[in-house]
């Protein structure tokens, strides 16, 4: 670091009268500090620096809002969501046109919706991959829906005439309809689900397409004929019957299929991604399937009112109840069971899917709650890039912070002693000092995080982190300091230290470290950059802290390769722009500290 | 002299056999037993007693049993043999598995160090000169910038504009895949891979070195000497290129060499990004398939590396400086 060799004089204690302060003219350096006291001009040296002033605002500011947004806002670790893989930056997912809709089904970033007219609108992150949905087909355009729904990746429609139409990504044939399906008329519902299609007929059979492969369904379930409805949820279908029974149409035999309740009468139900719930006539709630930890299977033993009709979104449910209220409950991570006090009183209809929920209200109006879209994106888990990199900065800012601590401790007293005994300690310190600066750092940390952290947690290797970028970056800041201690020590106030028996350990530390705290200064700051840069590389090469907890180098590991590049930009613009910004602005403060503590460069 | 530099080179000895003792014993550290790795695939073939038998062979063959301190003296005599032992995921000796990326690393380093040195030193004395002018404030900010961005992100950046939106350059390898030409042929389609990673080295290392120029060229500048030089009416021509920058050298050299030593390391980030065979990129992916033969000789070598710079480094402060004398 050559930056770090220019040697400062201390500045010298003056203590002529302060009143004087404030009337700042052109004087020589000396004169002023013996009237302003050498860290008053330091100060003024250093805010009369634009960039100085500019980079300290902007590392404060960033500093807070990684502090304190991460107390909000933890990250989840194990919060891994297949379909909101990759999704752009949008606040729009629930950005619904005005329009008197009699059915919104919503998909993993974008919304469907039928009006009255039966023309079908969207909104929201409507490209998935390759498709575009919507782009809705001109048949569709022309027809008068009344039903539609949204998987993954494409979409069904119904229109009055009961006639199925279809758009989207057909590479599971999930699109393309069986031929009994394109003639038929008068289907009753349609349900797309992951890279699925089901439809129930008019004489209440059920016909599937699409990838059958993953998804949980059995042809030769044996209820044909008696299907009113279906419940589909990401990988498990159910039947409703015209008796109201809930029967299983899958393949696997297990908790699933025998956890539905036998003997009510069920006459609305919805899915989650692994749950169902249904309401039986006298408003009793009833849920089934894989009831995950976020909690959507609980169903809360207070409900104000009887409910009517059950939505289901990814993670919670949506009911509506008898006195025209919404009332939403389960996971509440994206605020989706908060619902706002106007879809409290006058709702018609409910509608939620994955984490939003659109409540329509008697006079047409619609009021919606749960997960906008993402500030900055989603990243290749469904991360929410916005949380991780408030709280991967919070992690890069403590490492590298922790680390210059322990490499500020460990310079100061090597250099101290080193500097002020002299002789064989000096000699000894000085080659283990030289030893440790030998090393190539990089590849050095690199072997160390590989060999110890490879039996350790998590964690603990963000300590093993810290102590080693602390432990390996000491040896600069150990011969500024010695430097300063060996020019200071034969001053008279050291003598007379000395002379009136105060302890050596007492001398080094509380009388000449103070005098040379301003090289100690901007040496930690420079190495607070240092430490969060060399941080952010071996967590990029991945040897740093390990994924999924987040930092802003680990953030960019993985985004090398040209797609990731030029198709999720998102994904490393940001975590790249917030790394290089506070590196840039620690570096200035550094630099413009530097400037106001030496008096060589204020020669005016 | 004589008596500085031997004394060097005994010291550099000594730090050398005690990074090797700390290496070998951190290498000792890790966990998994290698002679049940050698041994493993051939379990199949052999009955139990005889796969027994076998794998107590190979721990005493791999002398897995001896006590640490014997197998210290066992591997460091290999070591100083050159015997560096096998690599265990290309089953090569360990000279031959590093040798080649090394040459690649050197090559590499060579056309970004001429690069750069050919940009930072005019562009150092000329802020130096024209101190506190505006144009010597904008390459501050600017270089403050430059040694701020990490390199990859550095990389990221030039990836995206140079190969993803405008395609002008390939994104990895040393040559286009099967390349068979030889002589200008082979020498154009090297450098047309090679034209992003060696933009990149230069422009991250341009920062650092311009404004360490500027520095010792701003206090040769400040010197006495240049004020009489002045006086006596040389031109500004010659005061600032023979009286200020051949003060200015000094530190500049030293730097040099220090630098010149890092071109064996090679650059980690930017070999395993554009995917180039050198010395950064052997050192990480032995690391991840932990074959630590290999890594534990790259990490040898950079000590020597780092040891043999500072020797270098400093002799060459009084073989540059006469007035510099050193002795013991």
């Amino acid at each position: 670091m050559s930056n770090e060799e220019k040697k400062t004089t201390p500045p010298k204690k003056g203590g002529l009268g302060r009143f004087l302060f404030g009337k700042r003219d052109e004087k020589d350096i000396m004169v002023e500090e013996q009237i302003q006291g050498p860290w008053k001009t330091v100060m003024k040296t250093f805010f009369s620096n634009k960039i100085s002033v500019i980079s300290l605002t902007a590392f404060l500011l960033i500093a807070a809002i990684v502090i304190i947004f991460p107390m909000f806002k933890p990250v989840v670790l194990s919060d891994e969501e297949t379909t909101q893989q990759n999704l752009a930056p949008g606040r729009d997912f629930m950005k619904i046109p005005a329009g008197n809709y009699v059915k919104i089904a919503q998909g993993k970033s974008f919304g469907m919706g039928i009006t009255e007219d039966g023309k079908v609108h969207s909104w929201g992150n409507t490209r998935i991959g390759r498709v575009n949905l919507s782009d809705i087909p001109e048949e569709v355009q022309k027809a008068k829906i009344v039903d539609i729904s949204v998987g993954i990746d494409h979409v069904l429609a119904l229109d009055d005439q009961g006639k199925v139409y279809s758009w989207g990504n057909n590479r599971q044939r999930q699109v393309k309809l069986p031929s009994e399906v394109e003639k038929m008329t008068g289907v009753k519902e349609v349900h797309a689900s992951t890279q699925v299609s089901f439809i129930v007929t008019p004489d209440n059979k059920v016909i599937a397409w699409g990838n059958l492969n993953i998804f949980d369904y059995m042809a030769s379930h044996g209820y044909d004929g008696q299907i009113e409805k279906l419940v589909v949820s990401s990988d498990a279908i159910f039947g409703i019957t015209t008796d109201q029974e809930v029967v299983y149409l899958g393949r696997q035999k297990g908790f699933i299929s025998t956890s539905a309740p036998q003997g009510v009468k069920i006459v609305d139900a919805a899915p989650t991604a692994k749950s169902f719930a249904g309401i039986d006539a006298d408003g009793n709630i009833y849920t089934w399937g894989l009831r995950t930890y976020r909690g959507e299977g609980n169903v809360p033993e207070e409900i104000p009112g009887k409910p009517v009709k059950i939505t289901g979104g990814r993670y919670h449910y949506t009911l509506l109840l008898e006195d025209g209220s919404a009332f939403s409950f389960g996971d509440n991570y994206f605020k989706q069971t908060n619902v706002p006090s106007a879809a409290k009183s006058d709702v018609k209809d409910v509608f939620s899917g994955y984490y939003q929920n659109y409540a329509v209200k008697e006079d047409g109006s619609i009021v919606t709650w749960g997960l906008k879209g993402y500030l900055m994106g989603t990243d290749e888990f469904g991360r929410d890039v916005w949380v991780r990199l408030m709280n991967g900065g919070r992690m890069t800012l403590t490492i590298g912070a922790v680390a210059v601590l322990i490499s500020t401790v460990i310079g100061i007293i090597i250099g101290g002693i080193s500097g002020y005994f002299g002789g064989t300690v000096d000699l000894l310190l000085q080659r283990v000092s030289e030893m440790i600066s030998s090393l190539p750092f990089l590849p050095f940390a690199m072997i160390l995080n590989a060999l110890i952290g490879s039996s350790m947690s998590p964690d603990q290797r963000i300590y093993l982190m810290m102590i080693v970028l602390g432990l390996l970056s000491w040896t600069g800041l150990q011969r500024l300091v010695r430097a300063q201690v060996l020019s200071v020590r034969e001053q008279e106030f050291v003598v007379a230290a000395k002379s009136i028996g105060v302890k050596e350990g007492e001398i080094v530390f509380r009388h000449i470290i103070p005098n040379v705290i301003s090289v100690i200064i901007v040496s930690t700051t420079l190495s607070f950059a240092g430490s969060m840069l060399t941080e952010s590389t071996l967590s990029f090469i991945g040897f740093g802290v390990q994924p999924p907890i987040p930092t802003w180098g680990n953030m960019l590991y993985g985004s090398t390769n040209s797609v990731v590049i030029q198709t999720y930009w998102w994904r490393w613009v940001f975590p790249a722009i917030a790394l290089s910004l506070t590196i840039i602005a620690v570096n200035s403060i550094g630099d413009g500290l530097r400037d106001a503590i030496d008096p060589r460069s204020q020669e005016r | 002299m004589v008596k500085y530099t031997i004394k060097r080179i005994i010291y550099m000895i000594f730090v050398f056999f005690v990074m090797s003792i700390l290496l070998f014993f951190l290498y000792n550290k890790i966990p998994g037993d290698r002679a049940m790795q050698e041994v493993f695939p051939m379990r199949e073939r052999l009955t139990p007693e005889q796969f027994q038998r076998l794998y107590e062979q190979t721990r005493m063959e791999m002398g897995l049993d001896d006590p640490l301190v014997t197998r210290y003296q066992k591997w460091i005599t290999q070591v100083l043999k050159l015997n560096l032992g096998m690599s265990e995921r290309q089953h090569r000796p360990v000279i031959d598995v590093v040798i080649p990326p090394m040459k690649i690393t050197i090559f590499i380093n060579i056309f970004a160090i001429i690069l750069a040195l050919g940009i930072t030193i005019p562009l150092g004395i000329r802020t130096a000169v024209r101190k506190d002018s505006t144009f010597d404030r904008t390459v501050q900010v600017l270089t403050i910038v430059g040694y701020s961005i990490p390199t990859f992100i550095v990389a990221l950046m030039f990836i995206y504009i140079f190969a993803v939106k405008l395609r002008w350059f390939p994104v990895s390898g040393m040559n286009t895949a099967n390349f068979t030409g030889t002589g200008w042929a082979w020498f154009k389609d090297t450098m047309h891979h090679l034209a992003l990673p060696l933009t990149i080295m230069t422009v991250t290392s341009l920062a650092g070195i311009t404004r360490y120029v500027r520095a010792a060229m701003a206090d040769a500048l400040s010197m006495d000497y240049i004020k009489t030089a002045r006086a006596k009416g040389l031109s500004e021509k010659s005061v600032i290129y023979s009286h200020a920058w051949r003060n200015a050298l000094l530190p500049v050299i030293t730097l040099i060499i220090g630098w010149i030593m890092s071109i064996f390391s090679g650059t980690f980030i930017i070999e395993s990004m554009f995917s180039i065979n050198g010395m950064g990129r052997l050192y990480i992916d032995s690391l991840n398939f932990k074959d630590f033969n290999v890594v534990l000789a790259i990490q040898m070598f950079y000590v020597i590396i780092g040891l043999v710079g500072n020797l270098i480094v400093d002799l060459s402060y009084g073989i540059v400086d006469p007035r510099v004398r050193i002795d013991g």
